[in-house]
């Protein structure tokens, strides 16, 4: 009675393994391995640039050749793609072939549908993500012949609502991590203690009987520990994060 | 304040039920059009009865800002009854420890995207204390599937139970669309998620709270 068909079991296993991975490139091929027994070859996922965000900077995930993707950032297609326009007036699941079907596409419309055959993909789904903070995205796979039936659909709408939220928890746990600096060393430590009274390297090499190059040598992996551009905002890093005290 | 309620109560909370019953008139047959039984300009449907429990957010003036009802699947269940369909896991949507919520309502005082997330938080917080007070394995109901990256965002530990299928003729029918039967897993790591959502995880943190064991599903309220 509950037993579903081999696209929903596919997918619920999918979507089970997915929670199961952390990294971002795990998840990655977990996606694009799934989108494969659907007939899609690459995939994008990215938020809607708002204004005053670097285009490049908006992409989660995308496995389309660079040369497509540099050039659709570089002549701004984002505001002319008939795919995207489409979203300003539908936020539910929807094909390429579908745009095609329902709208009197332009020409240039068209030219820029047709460059993603170039790459052998004539057909593609959209899956807009809308999130309670108000930002669109989407999820946006594409093949040459892929597999867009109903229960197809279904399952990629499903499979792209979660791999969005997987891409992006992955995202900021590594952006986290950066922010989080190395620990520092015991030397660096004693090092960092003399630059915050405002010593300079050879008088701290004096006191520690160590070359001025060893110094120098501590004090710049210090700083880039610290991810400090400068002695000064290293120190205060350096306190802030209980590494020296005064 | 967060009230825990079944119809037991309705004798000393008379006010209260009464206009909560007139606030789910207003939101789901006034503002969504739903086809629902109304009596007096109330809506009173077959699974408000004494096994039913209700969350309600009650504001300044006795205002409702919050609600949501959950109901026992033993007894009852919309998923088994009418969506079948939705469930495709292979498993029974129906066990002693497994509750449907429905009916649930966010109307904060001030309408503002921090507001929205705060009152939702709060009473979804508080249907998931009391579910892992009474030793509950699942809670699970059904949802437009479009909605579904939102309650992921509650928290990503949201499971589906099937593919979306179509409702009331689909997306291409006005007022249809396409609905899906989701789940929750009943642990403290959910509860921690929906804290941390609506911006609560500072005030108690859940792990403690409920660091007791859960109580034998034999004490679930019927």
């Amino acid at each position: 009675m509950f037993n579903g068909d081999e696209y929903a079991k596919r997918t619920l296993d999918f979507v089970e393994r997915l929670q199961q991975l952390e990294r971002y490139e795990d998840i990655c091929r977990h996606i694009a391995s799934e989108l494969e027994w659907f007939g899609f070859s690459c995939v994008s996922s990215w938020s809607m640039p708002g204004p005053g965000d670097e285009p490049a900077d908006c992409i989660l995930l995308n496995n389309r050749p660079k040369e497509y993707v540099d050039r659709y950032i570089e002549r701004n297609y984002v505001l002319r793609d008939p795919v995207v326009t489409e979203l300003r007036r539908n936020l539910q699941p929807f094909s390429w072939g579908d745009v095609r079907a329902n709208r009197d596409l332009t020409k240039s419309e068209k030219s820029i549908m047709d460059e993603a055959r170039e790459f052998g993909a004539n057909d593609g789904f959209i899956v807009p993500i809308v999130t309670l903070s108000g930002s669109v995205s989407l999820f946006s796979p594409c093949g040459a012949d892929p597999n867009l039936s109903q229960r197809a659909r279904a399952a990629i709408e499903l499979i792209g609502m979660y791999s969005f939220q997987a891409l992006q928890r992955s995202l900021l746990a590594h952006k986290r991590q950066e922010t989080a600096h190395m620990p520092l060393s015991p030397r660096e430590r004693e090092v960092m203690h003399w630059v915050a009274f405002g010593k300079t390297d050879e008088e701290i090499a004096d006191i520690l009987s160590l070359s001025t190059p060893t110094v120098t040598w501590h004090v710049e992996n210090a700083k880039r520990k610290l991810d400090a551009f400068r002695r000064t905002y290293a120190v205060v890093r350096a306190i802030r994060s209980g590494e020296i005290s005064l | 304040m967060i009230l825990t309620l079944t119809l037991r109560d309705r004798g000393s909370h008379a006010a209260l039920f009464s206009e909560y019953f007139r606030l789910r008139h207003d939101v789901f047959v006034k503002g969504r059009g739903w086809s629902l039984p109304t009596t007096n300009g109330m809506e009173i449907d077959q699974y408000d009865d004494n096994d039913a429990v209700y969350f309600l957010d009650v504001g300044e003036q006795e205002r409702i800002q919050a609600a949501i009802r959950i109901t026992p699947t033993i007894k009852s269940s919309l998923i088994a009854d009418y969506f079948p369909h939705l469930v495709e896991n292979g498993q029974s949507p129906r066990s002693p420890s497994i509750y449907e919520c429905t009916r649930y309502i966010v109307i904060p005082p001030r309408k503002s995207r921090d507001d929205n997330r705060l009152a939702k938080g709060r009473i979804i917080a508080a249907m998931l204390g009391w579910s892992i007070d009474h030793g509950l394995t699942y809670l699970q109901t059904v949802i437009d599937s479009v909605a579904l990256p939102t309650y992921l965002e509650l928290t990503p530990r949201t499971m589906p139970l099937g593919l979306p299928h179509p409702y009331g003729g689909g997306r291409k029918t006005p007022g249809g669309g396409e609905c899906m039967a989701i789940r929750w897993p009943i642990c403290t790591q959910v509860l921690d998620d929906v804290r941390q959502y609506g911006g609560l995880i500072e005030i108690e943190p859940a792990a403690a709270a409920y660091a007791r064991p859960a109580q034998p599903t034999a004490q679930l309220i019927h």
